[in-house]
């Protein structure tokens, strides 16, 4: 992931740096939070309490840190916290049973997983929109690319090709994390 | 292959709801809103060893005086504003430097003997042989109370005579049996405490 300090704005609580971090960083914290809790509301409520205690824990950052790692970190932490006072939680309504299925399976997941979704999800919205939709209908949809063209409506071999540049971006972009997993 | 670029965990995380949800558009102002009125309402906060530093020099200085004057003060702030949200208050607590693979929440309920504290942290380890945790109530200005120790942060109930909209900070310090009193100021977790819906 590409190094970004915390700005000083932010530690000063400053709306204008605070807003410049969260659009950095928000969907990225979302996708970390949606990953822990399985559930929209509650990650959404993970992401204020994240960059809230971000904001109070920003003394403690050094300037020319990256602030990701930090972050992530964070966010896994308010994201268990919440999964923890749900599992509290005596009785639901019927109605809040979808949401609840997948965080009363929470195993406590590593910080290093929780970076390298939102790693995945920064590479994912470096590609450009069509190859980022041939992305998602292969892998999140699990289809073939015949049935990739199908659906967008261009020819199989665009697909192949925008396929393909998605890939070698991907494999380029997202190589630390090959590395530090000792995969080739 | 569509993805012979792509390792198993790669492909896997491609495949994973949270990689493709998208936060709805008005959270943006809701985080900027939140972090905002928390920066507004608790400048000064004690997550560094120096501020907390700064603040143990003055915080015991005229200790017995000083007590009294904010014993006073704290009563009369707490019946006047009532401290009227009865509870629970929640910390959702953050971890310094020193504890970083920490975490934890405290859930505080008033009673008629004064405010129970729930504290559960994980990540901290077991302190003993002269040394332990304290936990404190902070007010905005940096004014520490404590409100109590334990050894270990799992399943931990505490108590405290001030209430949370005066004393609005939970902190979490480890210290030494010393003799004194003062906070170490070596902060392991901190964090607002809040009125739950």
């Amino acid at each position: 992931m590409e190094s970004a300090s915390a700005p000083e704005g932010f530690r000063e609580g400053d709306p204008d740096a605070v807003r410049a971090v969260y659009l950095r960083y928000g969907r990225w914290v979302y996708a970390v939070a949606f990953r822990t809790l399985g559930s929209a509301s509650l990650a959404e409520e993970a992401v204020q309490h994240t960059f809230v205690n971000a904001w109070r824990a920003a003394a403690s950052l050094q300037p020319d840190r990256d602030m990701a790692p930090w972050l992530a970190t964070i966010a896994r932490n308010a994201a268990l916290d919440i999964h923890r006072r749900e599992a509290r939680r005596p009785v639901l309504a019927l109605s809040e049973l979808d949401n609840h299925d997948r965080s009363g399976s929470v195993d406590d997941p590593s910080v290093e997983s929780q970076f390298d979704i939102g790693a995945v999800r920064e590479a994912i919205d470096a590609l450009s929109d069509e190859e980022r939709a041939v992305i998602r209908l292969a892998h999140f949809d699990g289809l073939s690319h015949a049935e990739v063209a199908t659906r967008l409506g261009i020819p199989i071999g665009t697909v192949k090709s925008r396929s393909s540049r998605a890939h070698r971006h991907l494999a380029r972009s997202l190589a630390h994390l090959r590395a530090s997993d000792g995969t080739s | 292959m569509i993805d012979d670029e792509l390792t198993d965990e790669l492909r896997a995380m491609l495949a994973d709801p949270a990689t493709w949800v998208e936060p709805p558009p008005d959270l943006e102002d809701r985080v900027v809103g939140a972090v905002v009125a928390d920066a507004n309402q608790t400048s000064g906060n004690v997550s560094t060893l120096a501020d907390a530093r700064r603040r143990r020099s003055r915080w015991w200085l005229g200790a017995v005086a000083a007590s009294a004057i904010v014993v006073v003060a704290v009563a009369s702030v707490a019946v006047t504003r009532g401290d009227s949200h009865s509870g629970p208050f929640e910390a959702a607590l953050t971890p310094t430097e020193l504890a970083s693979s920490a975490s934890g929440t405290a859930v505080l309920d008033r009673t008629d003997s004064g405010w129970s504290i729930y504290l559960d942290a994980t990540g901290l380890p077991r302190l003993d042989d002269g040394w332990f945790y304290q936990a404190w109530q902070q007010t905005n200005d940096g004014t520490l109370v404590p409100v109590g120790t334990f050894n270990e942060g799992s399943d931990v109930t505490l108590w405290a005579g001030v209430g949370p909209l005066t004393f609005p900070i939970f902190v979490i310090t480890e210290e030494a049996a010393d003799g004194n009193q003062d906070s170490s100021g070596r902060v392991v977790l901190t964090g607002p405490i809040l009125a739950t819906p």
